[in-house]
């Protein structure tokens, strides 16, 4: 049923992913759909043990579910997943006109944006940045000094001087970190 | 495993992570079982690779190469693998994997198909060039390389071409065909054989290049008990292992010389044991030649063996090979040495370079924020060394800054850290003075003979050098927080003040051991004129002293002994160094196992908090392991011209002592509380080293070059001097040119302006070497104005 949805949608919608991508795409899903209903919750992403064990874990299980919604159908799965396509040469000549493909460097940036930016008002400020850091390092350091790093950080990003990050800013702080590859899985091909 | 026997033939190319990658996709066609993920799989086929998922680890933080963790990563990868030429990736090779990696990810991308396609190629080019046998000629030769490149080209770009699947697969398979018919046939008319041959073997050696870097890699020992140690305790603890691991392979190189070409030599070539005077136990020792505690002493058997200087003949060859042994004895010692120097310029010259780039980053702390996890790690217990080093790493920027913060009051500072070191010279001088006086107490004793005084008298000089190595430090720490520098100078400070106190230490073992030389010596003038009288008594006086008579078989045991200096300097040196490693093994046993499990079991039932106050559990001690590490070091190189079996016990005493340490660490210390990272080169240990090294050959040259060897034993008895065994092998070895130039070559005159040479270059190449380093500190500086530049706008 929802491979039917999917050749369906590819006629009027262009492909995030080629043919045998979503072959292997679906592969997956299938077999961490447990329940066999063709949708994912967010229970079947928490038994991957990458997930699992990362700090951010649950926000990148967000990520998967549009707003407000618990299951996840094939589509959504794979409108996600395509942010992680790496970027090939000759996509980058393609059409400039169109739409911007899922899976350039700044929608990755703008997927990785989103994990931080909780309330989703496009800013990182110093409270979301602070409950990242208690998510990475625990009750190893103490409240204040994790609020020094969080101001320091912000300190370092911020250009604007709204004492929060924001969307560009971001960019701007990752501008020589290598995104295309390192947000990128070969799950294709 | 599954995966890993579908992933091997193919996979063995590349760099482990375009393996990771292509191993993940290898199993595309396949309906994979439920609980198999592609992460899951993917991290499990690196995990597979032992010592790729360390280095995984450092090439998967975003940061490219700058965050500390890196860097770290980097130089555990560096410093591990600096150890031996054979073993290890340069920092040139460790660049050329990262550059591998992006071309086989760019590979990564092709089709399965592709991949199917290289192996044919491979196994096929060779075999299809005979299958062309008629003449080509110039034009159509030079038509077909172009076809055949084309094809090339084709292949390569096949997966971006927007056509469907099927046609993909078919354009690739005649394209397949077409290359492997012509390549093959590229070669000129009977070259085209060879050409087809020379391609295959390119690619084979391509191959096992790889393969022997990956292997290369997985054989660096002990990395991942460095690595957890790094992730819990921070790099400056971590750098003391790493040092100890470096000092291992050393160690092992020295043991291989000594051992091959002297022990192993005289062990099988020899005259054997009981043969010769010097090779028997004399028969008053016998009754306790063998008991153990004489054994643990080095006496007995253990003395009359390959392992001391003692043993071994002076004939000139030994065995059917003619092997010259006193040549091979004397350029060993001399060879162990030089070595020695070598590799540890070499590696002060090579850490030097990294220390060069700076990593001025203006986005330290956000790198550190936001791309610190690792997502490909599936693993708990990996995940929570993650969580360690991370934690670590914010601990140690936030020193870092807190430095780079302080408000100094100049004036206040200076005058503190003037009256620190006056303090710790004062400390030093004193302790200076008291060994000097309290050795030159134990020489008086021992000229009035050492029966007349009590026990304390006797180890006078070992209980002051005891206590004195107890409580300076201690003192030389609570100067040093006078001082107020970052952690990692006043390290260093204290480094420098624990070393110069030890040079002490070294001092009355040196001043002992020349007593003792001294008092052989004597002896043996008496036991020269005593061996005449015995000789003479043999006869029974019967005959006149000049004629020649037949020799009496007296046995070996029988026959009095010289003394021999050498073994027993050697027997010194092994002594030593056993009870230092004993020494060391006790103090980590008592004061920090046995502190820990009395401060977590009796916390229950004691009246204050053990864990945070008196006593808590220890920390590490970086200065007292370091300096012991490299004074054992100095003690080996004085001691192993005297005894070979000196690196072999020092093989063994490393390789114990990292397994020990490494379970100590993790099982009863706790980190600092401020952690600092580590200097990035590991120079300032690498210099103390040398300077022991220095010292460490004076003595041993001194002795080789104005003390004549004793007259019956070891391999240079009978000569005036030891070094003779040089000119000796000149005259009879080699031809009489050769030893006319050598002759010219000695010559002061000669040698004098080489040395003036020598010391024009070294002043030169300082100088140019100082120029470019401004050059690059004015670089920096002129990027981080125009960043700030930018930001400002």
């Amino acid at each position: 049923m929802d491979m039917l949805i999917c050749v369906f949608c590819f006629v009027f919608f262009p492909p995030p992913v080629s043919h045998s991508q979503i072959t292997r795409l679906y592969s997956r899903f299938t077999s961490l759909d447990k329940g066999e209903n063709g949708t994912l919750s967010r229970e079947d992403f928490q038994r991957i043990p990458e997930l699992a064990i990362n700090p951010l874990g649950d926000r990148i299980i967000n990520a998967f579910f549009p707003e407000g919604e618990d299951q996840v159908n094939f589509r959504g799965f794979m409108r996600t997943l395509a942010h992680f396509r790496p970027i090939e040469d000759n996509e980058k000549s393609k059409d400039q006109n169109g739409p911007e493909p899922l899976n350039s460097r700044s929608n990755k940036l703008h997927f990785a944006f989103r994990l931080y930016d909780l309330d989703k008002d496009d800013k990182i400020s110093r409270d979301e940045l602070l409950q990242v850091l208690r998510m990475m390092v625990g009750v190893n350091i103490s409240d204040e000094q994790l609020g020094s790093i969080a101001d320091r950080t912000i300190q370092e990003a911020d250009q604007d001087g709204d004492s929060a990050i924001s969307f560009a800013e971001f960019v701007k702080v990752l501008e020589k970190v290598d995104v295309e590859q390192k947000m990128s899985i070969r799950f294709l091909h | 495993d599954k995966e890993r026997k579908k992933a091997t033939p193919r996979t063995r190319r590349g760099h482990a992570r375009g393996r990771a990658r292509r191993g993940g996709e290898e199993d595309g066609d396949d309906d994979e079982d439920g609980p198999r993920r592609a992460g899951h799989r993917r991290h499990r086929n690196r995990r597979g690779r032992g010592r790729a998922s360390g280095n995984e680890g450092s090439d998967s933080e975003v940061e490219p190469r700058k965050t500390r963790k890196n860097q770290a990563n980097q130089k555990s990868k560096e410093d591990g693998e600096e150890e031996e030429d054979e073993k290890g990736c340069k920092s040139g090779k460790g660049k050329n994997e990262k550059k591998q990696d992006k071309k086989s990810d760019k590979k990564g991308k092709k089709e399965k198909a592709n991949k199917k396609k290289k192996d044919k190629k491979k196994s096929g080019s060779g075999s299809d060039s005979d299958s062309e046998e008629e003449p080509i000629t110039e034009e159509e030769l030079a038509k077909l390389k172009e076809e055949v490149e084309e094809k090339k080209k084709l292949i390569a770009t096949l997966r971006n071409k927007p056509w469907k699947m099927k046609k993909k697969l078919s354009v690739l398979k005649e394209a397949q065909l077409f290359v492997e018919k012509f390549e093959g046939a590229l070669g000129k008319g009977k070259g085209k054989k060879f050409y087809a041959y020379k391609v295959m073997m390119t690619k084979k050696w391509m191959k096992f290049q790889r393969d022997f870097e990956n292997f290369k890699t997985a054989c660096i020992p002990w990395e991942m008990k460095i690595k957890e140690i790094e992730s819990h305790f921070g790099s400056s603890v971590a750098s003391y292992f790493i040092f100890l691991r470096w000092m291992y392979g050393i160690n092992m190189i020295l043991f291989g010389l000594t051992f091959g070409l002297v022990m192993v030599p005289e062990a099988l070539m020899g005259k054997p044991y009981g043969s010769l005077p010097r090779k028997t136990v004399p028969r008053a020792e016998e009754a306790s030649a063998m008991n153990f505690a004489t054994l643990w002493d080095f006496s007995g058997f253990a003395q009359y063996s390959v392992l001391f200087y003692g043993y071994y003949n002076n004939q000139r060859t030994i065995g059917w090979l003619k092997f010259r042994m006193p040549l091979s004895y004397f350029l060993v010692g001399v060879g162990t040495i030089g070595y020695s120097f070598m590799i540890v310029i070499r590696t002060m010259a090579r850490n030097a370079n990294e220390d060069g780039g700076g990593d001025d980053t203006s986005f330290n702390f956000s790198w550190k924020m936001f791309t610190s996890w690792d997502y490909l790690i599936g693993n708990p217990e990996t995940a929570d060394n993650k969580f360690a080093s991370i934690t670590t790493s914010f601990k140690e920027a936030i020193v870092e800054e807190q430095e780079s913060r302080k408000e100094e009051n100049i004036h206040l500072t200076r005058f503190l850290r003037v009256l620190a070191n006056f303090l710790a010279l004062c400390t030093l001088a004193g302790s200076g003075y008291l060994i000097f006086f309290v050795v030159r107490r134990s020489q008086k004793f021992a000229l009035e003979g050492l029966e007349n005084y009590g026990w304390w008298e006797r180890n006078e000089v070992n209980m002051v050098m005891s206590l004195l190595g107890m409580f300076c430090p201690t003192l030389f720490d609570v100067i040093s927080s006078l001082e107020n520098y970052h952690p990692r100078i006043a390290l260093r400070w204290q480094l420098g003040r624990i070393f110069a106190l030890f040079l002490g230490n070294l001092y009355t073992f040196i001043i002992a051991l020349m007593d003792e030389i001294n008092l052989k010596l004597e002896e043996e003038k008496i036991v020269k004129y005593n061996m005449t009288i015995w000789e003479a008594s043999l006869y029974n006086g019967t005959i006149p002293e000049n004629s020649t008579a037949p020799p009496i078989q007296v046995d070996p045991a029988d026959v009095p002994r010289g003394p021999c200096w050498e073994t027993m300097v050697g027997q010194e040196f092994v002594r030593l160094t056993v009870s230092d490693t004993m020494t060391t093994y006790i103090t980590i046993l008592i004061g920090d196992f046995l502190r820990a499990v009395f401060v977590r079991f009796f916390n229950y039932c004691w009246c204050w908090d053990l864990e945070y106050g008196f006593p808590s559990y220890s920390e590490f001690d970086i200065s007292g392991n370091v300096l012991g590490l490299i004074f054992n070091q100095g003690m080996i190189w004085m001691g192993s011209f005297y005894a070979p079996c000196l690196p072999a016990i020092n093989v063994f005493r490393l390789h114990t002592s990292m397994y020990l340490q490494c379970w100590a660490v993790m099982c009863c210390n706790v980190p600092q509380e401020r952690v600092f990272k580590a200097s990035r080169s590991n120079n300032f240990y690498m210099a103390m080293l040398l300077f022991i090294l220095f010292l460490s050959t004076l003595p041993a040259v001194y002795t080789i070059v104005s003390i004549p060897p004793s007259f019956d034993c070891g391999p240079f008895s009978g000569k005036t001097r030891m070094f003779e065994v040089i000119s000796e092998t000149l005259e009879h070895d080699f031809p009489s040119w050769f030893g006319k130039v050598f002759g010219y070559a000695s010559n002061p005159g000669l040698i004098l302006p080489f040395i003036l040479l020598m010391v024009l270059s070294i002043y030169y190449l300082n100088a140019t070497s100082k120029s470019y380093k401004e050059a690059n500190l004015e670089l920096k500086k002129k990027l981080q104005t125009s960043r700030r530049k930018q930001k400002k706008k």
